[in-house]
């Protein structure tokens, strides 16, 4: 019976190949998008889960309130508060506490000297994470003081090999002024899916070492805090025990709570909105998976359509069968057949598909995937195939099948009025879908070009950033100095952190005037050089700006506009106030600058100026003249650095980096869009072809009668484009409800335009006239006298 | 008694009026008869023959096909037994396109629960003997009218039915063609097998043993 089945399919392919090739080319691309997404989806669903306690690893963040009515969660904690979890809670099993360096630090062995991004973490470290020891004991390699664990891949560029336990390193880095020589203690190994990447571990007593003591209190935020709690903790309970933990310890966290969250879903759930957790990437991830889904919903609607539409082909067929004693069922089984046999034959070429695409697919989504014969991927692969042959066969297999065999053979069929509004709905539900991706493309595309384009209120053009680091630690002034005499060089400064995130916070501030209510605003504050404000080309709007007259800066300020705002400070320049240092005099007001994405408003914001807090030299090149500036700068930076190389960055790749991931939706949801598009198309091309077979009889006559071709042309497209103006009823109110709940999480967004969506519409319009025209043309100018004397 | 027809009534409820296609139709047929059932267009021929081949309902009566009351029996024990005991034979013969001449003769068989080896053996002595072991590799565009309507009829004996139901066998076929058609039936029928054909023609309702002659979804 298969092979008769399987037969009898094989000549129907033959016999009606553009049907065929229709729903191959559907099919193969609807199943590529779905491979495609499923390989990006269960990459990001396996980050950060090869943690063998994965279920109990959590981390500790604080609930803390910004302003009022407003709740922000933070992941930085006192050390203090290990030892009190160590010791106060007997649901933690261990807690480990890290301390990550924002820049690189410079590493040294005896003629090799290279920059490398590091952390500090506490004794129980490699038993909270799993990260595989390849050398070193798990429960040793951290108590040492002066003891270094390194990775694979930084032992191999040190060593040129992985056997480097013993070995000393001598480490410097700016920020916490370590200059010291460390003993390898062991090699450890950062899986790929891994969603912390650093290069080495120093011990957390370091970090301790090089603090002032007074420094190490609850209220100082420096370390990330990770705990294993003990298994079948309930966490929902354990949370509630623990939501006071600090408020006791101390007056300025008194209004804090602890909050414990799943470390594994800070990757793909690491918004937080008001004390909740929200979301994150997790959104792209269910909104691809949706979008695919529906991609393929499309060529199986196609199937779906074309199946039936000319199921005439088939009918006498199935009466024929029935007549000589095939029950329903063995008819079903039969379609059913056919349709997963194309689906395996069209999953065969989505596989040719995605090894084609997928080096370029893994550009856009910046991820190293690989498509392997795992037993796992074959059974997702057969179990996609399957199911999706048994849902693009089962409406024509129902449908064709229900017809007794008497009418069949009598020809007394004809397509009920259900069943042209079942194919029409679904026609309709596949432009839907089309047009509202078109929306969505356009929307995004034209969001983050307003992004990018947007008045920053600084410049970021030219400007090249570099870590602070060894020869520069201490003569950083002298670099800047000499560095602005470069050619090329507009100007030099240096900042503490980036420009593209100011992640200092800080409240409990007092000012003349100060009401209750202000009393509780968190300020933003940056440290940076002097002339910095000439460098970024932020705008002064009164005042001064810094210049260089070290010590006295120490004892100013420059507040932005909306911080004097939020202060009520009506003369703010000479005012003095109490903000990170006592009697502070305002010195100057800049106008307000964006320092996060912008999905952020811009805060109150306060910049101080002190030497011993700077992390980045940041320089402005005339345009024009990058190369001169770049290669002197290079020679500059090697005398003071020999043998580090020179590794910079530009401002405006940083901040293009803040939107990397609404990037790659727009990339992704271009082609998505461009895809759901095409397969529809061929379904519309299908069904007019049909329809003007259908029609060769009644185009005759009309065209006998004195009916012009174009009169033909256009009622033949008219059925089609009824369709089409019916899912724009549709889908245009839903993808502007979409576009402005997408759009609600910027600060900064576009208007919606009337026209983006009249666009979409018309364009939608414009394919499916093309797809349906060509047809409609080819058909009226048929010979009326051919298809009459058929008959 | 091969089948018995009693008191049959079939209509179709039109514009609230009630229009009988079968009107009070008793009939009883033994093994081995040829029967022949005539009348002008529309008098319910067709609809006789489908409701005695059991592809077609009827609204009211009593139908026995071996003693079996067809009438009571649920559509998969129906399916069962025409699948077992009856042919047909169309006039438009009905082939399927798509199949050599071979594979639609095996067709039935497949849902008969044959093994292939018996599939092969019964298509063979089907091909045999109708003198088309040649053609057995055609496609049935590639046929003569009379030739797919061999393989028609011989496509309907593949089963060993006892009972053949031929709607105007004839009807698309030259002279010469149809009455090969007939002589056929005829030597079926003289082999055992019952026949019960419609046909227009006095001539070919002369090969059976008994005519119908109905008017109007009645019997005359």
């Amino acid at each position: 019976m298969i092979t008769h089945n399987v037969l009898l399919y094989l000549r129907t392919i033959k016999k009606h190949r553009s049907s065929f090739l229709i729903n191959l080319v559907g099919l193969s691309s609807g199943l590529a998008c779905v491979l495609l997404v499923y390989l990006w989806v269960s990459d990001e669903l396996k980050m950060d889960k090869f943690h063998e306690h994965d279920e109990h690893l959590y981390q500790v963040r604080r609930i803390v309130p910004i302003a009022p009515g407003e709740l922000a969660v933070v992941s930085s904690n006192s050390s203090l508060m290990l030892t009190a979890l160590q010791q106060e809670v007997p649901e933690v099993e261990y807690a480990t506490a890290v301390y990550s360096f924002d820049n690189n630090a410079s590493l040294e062995i005896d003629d090799k000297k290279l920059s490398a991004s590091g952390i500090m973490a506490s004794e129980a470290f490699f038993e909270v994470f799993s990260y595989p020891l390849l050398s070193g004991d798990k429960n040793k390699v951290l108590n040492e003081l002066n003891s270094v664990v390194i990775s694979k891949d930084l032992a191999s560029r040190l060593f040129s090999n992985t056997d480097a336990v013993g070995k000393t390193i001598k480490v410097k880095e700016a920020e916490e002024e370590i200059e010291e020589a460390f003993v390898v203690s062991g090699v450890y190994e950062i899986p790929k899916n891994s969603s912390q990447q650093f290069d080495f571990i120093l011990p957390y007593k370091t970090f301790l070492k090089y603090r002032d003591p007074d420094d190490i209190a609850w209220y100082s935020n420096s370390s990330s805090i990770y705990v294993l709690l003990v298994p079948n903790t309930d966490i929902v309970a354990f949370n509630q025990k623990m939501e006071g933990f600090v408020a006791k310890r101390h007056r300025y966290v008194q209004e804090e709570k602890v909050l414990f969250t799943k470390f594994s879903d800070n990757y793909l759930r690491g918004s937080f909105e008001n004390g909740k957790q929200v979301g994150g990437r997790i959104n792209y991830v269910v909104l691809f998976s949706i979008v695919a889904l529906f991609v393929l919903l499309i060529a199986c609607i196609n199937f779906m359509n074309l199946s039936t539409a000319r199921a005439t082909r088939r009918l006498k067929e199935v009466g024929v069968k029935k007549a000589v004693g095939a029950n329903r069922k063995s008819l079903i089984v039969q379609f059913l057949t056919e349709s997963v046999i194309l689906s395996f034959l069209s999953l065969g070429c989505a596989l040719l598909i995605v090894i084609a695409l997928l080096p370029w697919y893994n550009e856009i989504t910046g991820k190293e995937l690989t498509f392997s014969v795992a037993p796992e991927m074959i059974f997702t692969l057969t179990l996609i195939a399957f199911l999706t042959g048994v849902l693009s066969g089962s409406y024509p297999a129902l449908y064709l099948t229900k017809f007794s065999a008497v009418n069949v053979l009598k020809g007394k069929i004809s397509s009920s009025f259900g069943e042209l509004m079942a194919r029409k709905g679904l026609v309709v539900f596949q432009f839907c879908i089309s047009i509202l991706l078109i929306v969505a493309v356009g929307v995004i595309y034209m969001q983050l070009d307003y992004l990018q384009s947007k008045n920053l209120g600084y410049n970021k053009d030219n400007v090249m950033i570099f870590d602070i680091q060894d020869g520069l630690i201490d003569k950083a002034d002298v670099f800047i100095e000499q560095a602005k005499e470069l050619p090329g060089v507009v100007n030099a400064t240096y900042m503490q952190g980036d420009m593209t995130n100011f992640s200092n916070r800080s409240s409990g501030h007092s000012w003349p005037g100060q009401t209750e209510e202000s009393k509780h605003i968190t300020f933003r504050h940056a440290h940076v050089g002097p002339e910095f404000i000439e460098t970024m080309g932020i705008e002064l709007k009164e005042g001064r700006t810094y210049i260089n007259e070290k010590p006295n800066n120490e004892s100013k300020i420059i507040l932005n506009e909306r911080a004097v705002e939020v202060m009520g400070l009506e003369n703010p320049v000479g005012t003095i106030i109490d903000m990170r240092g006592p009697n502070r005099e305002i010195i100057g007001v800049v106008k307000d600058f964006n320092i996060q994405s912008l999905y952020n408003e811009i805060t109150p914001m306060a910049l101080l100026c002190r030497t011993e807090w700077r992390s980045n030299l940041v320089i402005k090149i005339k345009a024009g003249e990058e190369k001169t500036a770049i290669a002197a700068l290079e020679k500059l930076y090697n005398t003071f650095n020999s043998g580090l190389a020179f590794d910079f960055r530009f401002l405006d790749d940083q901040y293009e980096e803040l939107y990397r991931s609404e990037q790659r939706v727009s990339t992704l949801s271009k082609y998505f869009g461009a895809m759901a598009i095409i397969i529809s198309c061929l379904g519309l091309f299908g069904l007019a072809a049909f329809s003007a077979e259908r029609r060769k009889k009644e185009i005759s006559i009309r065209k006998v009668l004195g009916q012009t071709v174009s009169q033909v042309t256009i009622m033949l497209s008219s059925e089609f484009i009824k369709l089409v103006l019916i899912s724009i009823a549709i889908s245009l109110p839903i993808a502007y409800l979409l576009a402005t709940n997408w759009l609600s999480q910027f600060a900064y967004k576009i208007s919606l335009h009337f026209g983006y969506f009249i666009g979409a519409g018309l364009l939608a319009i414009l394919v499916a006239l093309l797809t349906v025209g060509s047809q409609a043309i080819n058909a009226a100018n048929k010979n009326p006298v051919h298809a009459l004397k058929d008959d | 008694m091969l089948l018995e027809l009693k008191n049959i009534f079939k209509w179709v409820n039109s514009g609230g009026q009630r229009i009988f296609l079968l009107k009070d139709i008793n009939l009883s047929v033994e093994e081995g008869e040829f029967i022949s059932i005539m009348g002008p267009s529309g008098s319910g021929k067709s609809t006789l023959l489908n409701v005695i081949g059991m592809l077609d309902q009827f609204n009211e009566g009593e139908y026995y096909f071996f003693d079996e009351s067809v009438h009571s029996l649920k559509e998969k024990h129906r399916s069962n037994l025409y699948k077992e005991y009856i042919g047909f034979v169309f006039q438009a013969y009905h082939l399927l396109d798509d199949l050599t001449v071979y594979e639609n003769l095996e067709m039935p068989l497949l849902y008969k629960k044959y093994k292939s080896a018996e599939r092969k053996a019964m298509v063979a002595d089907m091909l045999d003997r109708f003198n088309i072991v040649g053609k057995k590799d055609l496609f049935p565009a590639q046929l003569s009218g009379g030739q797919q309507q061999l393989v028609g009829v011989a496509r309907a004996l593949i089963g060993k039915p006892k009972l053949i139901l031929a709607d105007e066998p004839t009807g698309n076929l030259n002279s010469k063609q149809g009455e090969e058609i007939m002589e056929l039936f005829k030597q079926l029928n003289t082999e055992g097998v019952t026949i019960i054909q419609v046909t227009h023609s006095e001539k070919n309702a002369a090969y059976g043993s008994r005519i119908i002659n109905l008017l109007d979804g009645r019997k005359v």
